[in-house]
């Protein structure tokens, strides 16, 4: 490559000047990083009736929803094109993209992938185009997801608000009334291995990192904080190990069935019966719907156990945004696409339509394609538990820039300790040691917190 | 794609095999018992064989059932069989933009993969009979690319054609698989075995050409080699993912690896793409079983020579 690869802070000297320079919150300024994006945003003018052109990269399929778009917008006519998700190469292509100078002008990311795409100076500074004023439109959590430095840097999408789905059938019959805490769940636990005839009341997946650290952060932990410019990483605290201890004994006594969810024997088991609750996030009704159809009608949803009975703490799992890439040219016109998409209630149903997760717009719920009654849930109006649990979610739950290789390690220390002894809570302080081994490798400033 | 590995291993170890027991048959007169080492190693074959072919039946029975099926039913055995219906699915789905895909796949492993061959022939032939300075030096960097992985150098790749505008375009693809090291590497050795010195010799004093020489003779003698490469070529282009990865944007462009990833990225979502996911497979491997057969006879003796007289 023949182009100069500046320092991370010099691309940010020489970006659109001062304002960018100060935009980048001190923790995401690494020393000595030379990866960047090698073209920053800038705004073309248009002249009259030219029609401007944007790319949208995404995964989720909503190519209707675009065509909507451009079909009542013919001055931004937007292309969609479908890239491979997440962890099959999504973020890889959007990085290389970056680095060549020609990104797509918008790209969903994930919320865990936002400090990451901030390190490389990936994203568009939106408040300098005025989105600060689009915030009371988006639920607060998922709008500070986006917020670096009071500074926006994205535009939510959709997130995955937890609940319990649970087979409304299966449960009268063991004698089991819903759990609504985590103390009750385990009980039942102990009746379903009893009298269910081989059933067990749900699985632990040990391939699946970001559920558990969803169920760290309903119990309250935070594995990172920033301090001044410094990462403190905090994975090995008591509250993650009490939530790891609590699924390391369902294991140990044999109380849940130990595979990867979402995979073909878990499907089965779903279909069967022989698992009869899912700790879920509300995309998952899709997924019940589609490959258990023959359970229709013996589903519930409730609200997600409590550590403390009386408590009203949720989780998160999962969740998007819209973001527009550093290095597009058309900044304004994207951002004025990614609101609409998120928040046009047309716009939204569409989106709804191809399971894009739970609106990140904030009360679009009500006379959404979701709020209604589902006959796969036996009639019931299964999103209110969902919107209760939207609003339930502790708003301060940070990321690391790191999240993809510390939540590998996580999982590999998981599946280690599932195959030998089973002592989850013993790998988080591997878990900590080694994402700030990986935030030091980027340059950054990091610690552990104990 | 786990089909291709059988078809090299098993037709060579075979076909190194069989000499020598009619030869033993032919000798030793009246039947003698079978060597319990040949047993063993018909055990052997057949455990891998096995392990190889069970993955394909999988697909073809799963590409058979439902999606819901597709994981509530014993994986092994059909249920329910709805080919037509989902293969159908398959070719209707997004504007059909499967034909998309699969088009592209042929264009760029058939295009690719031919003028990959004719590349590595000719590449080959000149180092094995051509004597010019540096003629080792040469063999040795191109040595030294069958050890890079393809992989690394995508990225490098991407960067130098987004410079020139290539970056999304059928070339981006295309290019890169036009050489193929390890095929120039097998040439070499083939053309060192099997093109005499001394038809050369007659050729040129019957007056033809160097180029007229290849193009006839050459290519002609080679052609087990040439097969040999081409099928390499066009297996690898096919089943190559991060290539394409990175360098397309445009999924009317993509081929069928990472069409059928774009489905699978969406069946959390959308569960009917699993099924649809699952009978692309199982269309995107009739190409490569159909070129294997066809071509397996060139291809088996194109290994063996290479192995014996290189």
């Amino acid at each position: 490559m023949d182009t100069p690869t500046p320092s991370r802070r010099a691309v940010l000297r020489w970006g659109t000047g001062a304002a960018a320079a100060l935009t980048a919150a001190p923790a995401l300024t690494a020393c000595g990083q030379t990866v960047g994006a090698a073209r920053t945003t800038r705004q073309e003018p248009t002249r009259r009736g030219q029609k401007v052109k944007l790319v949208f990269w995404t995964w989720v399929p909503m190519q209707k929803t675009v065509d909507l778009w451009n079909r009542t917008h013919p001055g931004i006519q937007v292309e969609m094109q479908a890239i491979p998700a997440n962890v099959q190469g999504g973020y890889q292509k959007m990085h290389s993209s970056l680095a060549a100078g020609n990104p797509p002008d918008l790209a969903q990311v994930e919320y865990h992938e936002l400090p990451g795409f901030m390190l490389v100076n990936g994203l568009t500074d939106l408040s300098a185009y005025g989105a600060d004023k689009l915030r009371d439109s988006y639920v607060p959590w998922q709008w500070k997801q986006g917020v670096f430095d009071g500074r926006v840097y994205t535009i939510p999408q959709a997130s995955g608000p937890m609940g319990l789905f649970y087979r409304r059938d299966l449960f009268p019959q063991w004698g089991i009334e819903t759990p609504a805490t985590w103390a009750e769940f385990e009980k039942a636990a102990r009746v379903v291995k009893a009298r269910g005839g081989g059933a067990r009341i749900c699985a632990f997946a040990p391939n699946q990192p970001s559920w558990f650290a969803a169920m760290c952060w309903q119990r309250g932990a935070r594995w990172v904080r920033t301090e001044g410019d410094t990462w403190v990483v905090d994975m090995n605290d008591d509250l993650s190990r009490e939530v790891a201890d609590y699924w390391a004994r369902m294991v140990r006594d044999d109380l849940v069935f130990v595979e990867p969810d979402m995979s073909s024997a878990w499907y089965r088991h779903v279909q069967t019966g022989q698992i009869s609750a899912w700790v879920g996030p509300q995309w998952g009704d899709a997924l019940l719907r589609g490959n258990a159809p023959g359970t229709k009608g013996k589903w519930r949803v409730a609200q997600l156990p409590q550590w403390k009975a009386g408590q009203n703490a949720s989780a998160n799992w999962g969740g998007s945004s819209t973001a527009i890439l550093q290095g597009s040219r058309h900044p304004r016109e994207a951002l004025q696409f990614a609101h609409w998409i998120n928040t046009d209630r047309q716009a939204v149903d569409l989106n709804i339509g191809v399971g894009y997760g739970w609106p990140a717009a904030a009360g679009i719920l009500r006379g959404s394609a979701l709020d209604r009654p589902d006959p796969f849930f036996g009639g019931q109006r299964y999103n209110d538990v969902f919107a209760a649990s939207d609003r339930a979610i502790d708003t301060s739950w940070k990321w690391s820039p790191t999240t993809d290789a510390d939540f590998a390690q996580l999982q590999d220390a998981f599946g280690a300790a599932i195959a030998s002894d089973g002592a989850l809570a013993s790998t988080l302080a591997g878990a900590q040691k080694s994402t700030v081994d990986n935030l030091l490798a980027k340059g950054l400033k990091a610690r552990s917190a104990r | 794609m786990s089909v291709s590995t059988p078809r090299i291993d098993e037709p060579a170890a075979a076909s190194a095999d069989a000499p020598r027991s009619t030869g033993q048959r032919r000798d030793g007169g009246p039947r003698r018992a079978v060597k319990p080492s040949r047993i063993l190693l018909a055990a052997l074959l057949a455990v891998a064989a096995l392990y190889f072919l069970l993955p394909v039946y999988w697909l073809v029975v799963a590409s058979t059932k439902s999606s819901p099926d597709l994981f509530g039913t014993f994986g092994l055995w059909f249920s329910d069989p709805q080919w037509l219906h989902n293969l159908s699915q398959v070719f209707s789905y997004s504007d059909g933009i499967f034909w998309n895909w699969t088009w592209n796949s042929l264009l760029y492993a058939g295009v690719g993969g031919a003028l990959a061959t004719l590349l590595a022939g000719a590449a080959g032939y000149a180092l094995a009979v051509y004597r010019f300075r540096g003629r080792e030096a040469v063999f040795k960097v191109v040595l030294a690319g069958v050890l890079l992985p393809s992989t690394a150098l995508a990225l490098p790749m991407y960067l130098l054609f987004s410079k020139v505008g290539l970056a999304n375009t059928y070339w981006a693809v295309l290019i890169p698989s036009l050489v193929s090291p390890f095929g120039v590497y097998l040439c070499r050795i083939y053309a060192e075995a099997a093109v005499p010195a001394e038809m050369l010799e007659a050729a040129r004093v019957d007056g033809a050409g160097e180029w007229r020489i290849f193009g006839t003779l050459v290519l002609r003698t080679m052609t087990p080699a040439l097969v040999t490469v081409f099928l390499f070529q066009f297996v690898g282009i096919w089943n190559n993912y991060f290539l394409p990865l990175v360098m397309l944007s445009d999924d009317r462009k993509y081929p069928i690896t990472l069409g059928l990833t774009t489905w699978q990225s969406a069946a959390d979502r959308t569960p009917e793409l699993y099924q649809l996911t699952v009978g692309g497979a199982f269309l995107s491997i009739l190409p490569l079983a159909a070129a294997m057969l066809v071509l397996q006879r060139y291809w088996r003796s194109g290994l063996t020579q290479g192995s014996v007289k290189g």
